[in-house]
């Protein structure tokens, strides 16, 4: 079912923020948001709906002094024949700037603090038993190694898929990145994260998925000419059907990998920068 | 009248530069062409970028019509310029034409038009100075200029086109691995060139506002134009010459071979395409600042003028664009939140990014006060003015979610980014250009812009620039990412291509409205009704002598005594029955300017 939104637009102009924001997020179809379909993802959309209200009541009182004056103060009227220095003005000045200052910016860093301390920067440890996998971005394509079952990066059981990534539900998913050519950047619009893939560096990422079912994978960094075809799939599968794609997966491994070509073997170790 | 000026005789400033009058030229090369003269190089200036804004725009138009239309033939122009691909814009045009646009609207257009056009304009008349400092140097700035401009219209004859890798021209992607074609390299020299002549013309502004202010005219009796216009060229001359030393690293990986830049599967070691970005950035985020200054400036001087009150709050408007100006160079690290950059770093970045917002609060509360108990004229200058207070604020409020990490991580690369980056340095300075080019047009060529046009090219501009960004913040919600040929690759976007059509049909009213501004701007030069003096009624230096100035501005150096926007002053109304008085006139019953300064 599509909804069309073209009678929409113009009033999305005036208000575009607060309807995109709040009207259509939950939908995750026609023009909001993606559906979020991840463990952290909410921490995005939370803080993005406060900040919109914040900024929508702050611009609605400008506009409505700015009218206010425009309507009321027209040429002709008495003007008022002050500079604005004294004490009470700057006294004011300072007043409402802290407000919005603690008040907004305030909510904005105390709030995008915690996250990444809990969410963004916090790395699946070990302990938590992440699927770890291994990301090279090139033009433009997204090549995909996932361990295998010795656990080891760059042996034989290695699965190398193209542009497809699978992981099971419920899972913390831990992401290492590099690319062989330029910088692309690995972006999950359902996960509301993305992280640049660089040449001779490797970045880290993590996410963890809540429903299974298929989203996809974009480049957000401008690749080339083809940038805009570098997309990968995400399919999410039950930790049952994930386990049967992956039996399948390594035996398909063992049988196509050739460790005597090395240039296939592009994966590195796991705990090296 | 005395060929020396009298400045070194008056009191009330402290030393002061002689300032000789030249005679005119005579020849039309001098007077015209290779002329020093300030008033003329900010005409060669704004007709630079009014041609450059012209073709940024038409190449804005190529990209929102394939967004709308991809795959179909671009009118009229197509097969001249998409010939190869049936006047079709193919992926690698369009990579070219987005990288070109930014390119061309900021550093080609923009640039000139604000900071080459008014600021040459506007500092020399408002500080009350014959010419700037260095005229030589001045006309040399105009003439880099030209030179840069050639070399990037050179750029897309080449083989392979012109540049390609965005305009923020990240490397590896812009340096032969990505983009081998001669016309990325020319980029390189282009805007090398820009630099050149911006830095030129910055080192003029600074020392012709310290040096050749008249007498009286201390720092806090400056017009705000003249601040803004001020703190931009330091910002310039501290930050292009870095941007200056990217770009010849960029040169030597592109041309001698060398790896600064370049890391990964093509070279052994290699450099880091990090530091540039870091270097980039340095530079990029003051220039953001240096774009918009102008114009904050420019509409806190016209927003007390047609509101007939003084600047509220002037020296705190001084203050909150000076520390815009060192905070500029704090917060660069909040464009690179998606490289994994340390989070102690990010959390430092997106803390002094959020600071930002504490001066420019400051200023939009002083914009509101002094309209606030005015007696507000809306001409068309004021009209452009309150434009840029409306895009300013929705783009500087837009900001707050790409200053926050959280919710960066998700719109980074978005049309959110696209959107607010839009309304800030486009729409802004855009809006601010034209409140400046109706507002001084009658002191530039002595005669008035048809004021009924004038309005109908500000409704035409206002609403469909507000549309076009606002959509592209939707967008940007939906999560689709910039830059893309075709966004329906991505099932996930396809249902927002019903809003890719409408802000390519904003985009379509906002160009064919400019007709209009064109028409009128021509027509006026020729035919426009003679402008007096002073046709706004307002007090600044440069509305006390004719329309248009004579070559060397002022017969005498005038003495300067009361600020610049001293609007429904009791004693001035009582004495003279004006609301205004000229900056060069001692309010009534004032001491006069000898004893005040002993």
């Amino acid at each position: 079912m599509k909804r069309h939104c073209s009678a929409l637009a113009p009033l999305v102009s005036a208000s575009c923020l607060l309807l995109a924001g709040r009207a259509h997020a939950a939908t995750g179809k026609d023009w909001g948001r993606p559906t979020d379909i991840s463990l952290d993802g909410w921490r995005s959309d939370q803080l993005f709906n406060i900040t919109t209200v914040s900024v929508t009541i702050l611009f609605l009182i400008m506009c409505g002094i700015i009218l206010w004056a425009l309507a009321k103060h027209r040429a002709g009227s008495h003007a008022h024949y002050e500079h604005g220095i004294g004490r009470s003005h700057l006294l004011f000045t300072a007043v409402v700037s802290s407000i919005i200052f603690f008040g907004v910016d305030g909510t904005l860093l105390v709030n995008a603090f915690e996250d990444i301390h809990a969410a963004y920067w916090n790395y699946p440890t070990a302990a938590e038993n992440p699927l770890t996998v291994e990301v090279m971005a090139q033009q433009w394509a997204w090549a995909i190694r996932y361990p295998g079952p010795d656990g080891k990066f760059n042996t034989a059981d290695d699965i190398v898929t193209l542009n497809d990534l699978h992981v099971p539900v419920n899972k913390p998913v831990y992401i290492k990145l590099r690319s062989k050519d330029v910088i692309h950047s690995f972006y999950l619009p359902n996960f509301r994260v993305k992280r640049d893939a660089m040449p001779g560096t490797t970045t880290d990422m993590w996410f963890q998925a809540t429903e299974t079912g298929a989203a996809e994978i974009g480049c957000a960094q401008h690749c080339g000419v083809n940038h805009y075809k570098m997309r990968g799939v995400l399919t999410i599968q039950s930790q049952a059907d994930y386990d049967t794609w992956y039996k399948a997966a390594v035996a398909d491994a063992r049988l196509r990998n050739d460790m005597s070509d090395k240039e296939s073997q592009w994966g590195w170790d796991w705990e090296s920068k | 009248m005395s060929t020396h000026d009298e400045a070194h005789d008056s009191h009330g400033g402290g030393e002061h530069e002689e300032q000789h009058i030249h005679p005119e030229p005579t020849s039309f090369i001098r007077k015209y062409v290779f002329s020093t003269d300030h008033k003329v190089i900010a005409k060669q200036f704004i007709w630079l970028g009014l041609c450059w804004l012209a073709i940024g725009g038409t190449m804005a138009m190529m990209i929102r019509w394939q967004l709308a239309n991809p795959g179909k033939p671009f009118p009229i122009l197509g097969g001249l310029v998409f010939g190869a691909s049936g006047g079709v814009v193919s992926p690698a045009s369009y990579t070219s034409l987005f990288t070109m646009h930014g390119t061309i609207m900021i550093f080609f257009a923009i640039t000139p038009i604000m900071i080459g056009g008014f600021g040459n304009f506007c500092i020399p008349l408002m500080i009350g100075a014959r010419d700037m400092i260095f005229p030589l140097l001045n006309a040399l700035s105009f003439w880099f200029m030209v030179l840069s401009s050639c070399v990037l219209v050179g750029s897309f004859f080449v083989p392979m086109g012109a540049a390609a890798a965005g305009w923020t021209n990240y490397p590896p992607l812009s340096v032969n691995i990505g983009t081998p074609g001669l016309g990325q390299t020319m980029w390189v020299l282009g805007i090398f060139l820009a630099g050149t002549s911006t830095i030129m013309g910055a080192i003029n502004y600074i020392t012709t506002v310290i040096r050749l202010r008249a007498p009286g005219m201390g720092y806090f009796k400056m017009p705000l134009t003249v601040w803004g216009l001020w703190l931009t060229a330091i910002l310039n001359a501290l930050f292009v010459p870095v941007l200056g030393s990217a770009l010849i690293l960029q040169f030597m990986d592109r041309v001698l071979g060398t790896h600064f830049f370049v890391a990964g599967a093509f070279v052994k070691g290699g450099g880091d395409p990090l530091l540039y970005q870091h270097l980039f950035w340095i530079f990029g985020h003051p220039e953001v600042y240096i774009l918009i200054l102008p114009a904050w400036g420019v509409i806190s001087d016209l927003i007390p003028f047609f509101a007939r009150k003084p600047a509220y709050g002037y020296k705190l408007s001084v203050f909150a664009m000076s520390m815009v100006c060192v905070l500029s160079a704090l917060v660069y690290g909040h464009h690179m939140f998606t490289t994994s950059m340390s989070p102690l770093l990010g959390q430092g970045f997106m803390v002094l990014t959020m600071i930002i917002s504490v001066p420019a609060e400051i200023l939009f509360l002083n914009w509101l006060h002094t309209m606030w108990h005015g007696a507000i004229r809306t001409p068309p200058p004021m009209m452009f003015a309150l434009g840029v207070v409306f895009v300013f604020g929705l783009g500087g409020l837009t900001g707050l979610y790409l200053a926050t990490i959280s919710t960066d991580l998700y719109l980074h690369d978005t049309y959110f980014v696209v959107g607010h980056f839009h309304l800030t340095m486009a729409a802004a300075v855009f809006l601010g250009s034209f409140a400046s080019i109706y507002f001084w047009f009658p002191k530039m060529f002595g005669r008035q812009m048809n004021m009924g046009l004038a309005k109908l090219h500000f409704w035409l501009s206002f609403i469909p620039i507000n549309v076009v960004f606002c959509i592209m913040l939707a967008v940007g919600l939906g999560g689709m990412q910039r830059r893309l040929y075709d966004p329906s690759v991505y099932t996930t976007f396809q249902s927002l291509q019903s809003l890719n059509v409408w802000i390519s049909r904003f985009a379509y009213l906002l160009f064919f409205g400019q007709v209009f501004f064109v028409y009128n701007f021509v027509y006026s030069i020729f035919r426009g009704e003679k402008a007096s003096e002073n046709p706004w009624e307002v007090g600044t230096l440069e509305w006390t002598i004719p329309s248009p100035p004579p070559h060397h501005n002022y017969d005498k150096i005038p003495l300067v005594v009361t600020g610049p926007h001293e609007f429904n002053n009791p004693a001035v109304l009582k004495a003279t029955g004006r609301d205004w008085i000229a900056q060069d006139v001692p309010i009534p019953g004032d001491l006069p300017a000898e004893s005040q300064s002993a």
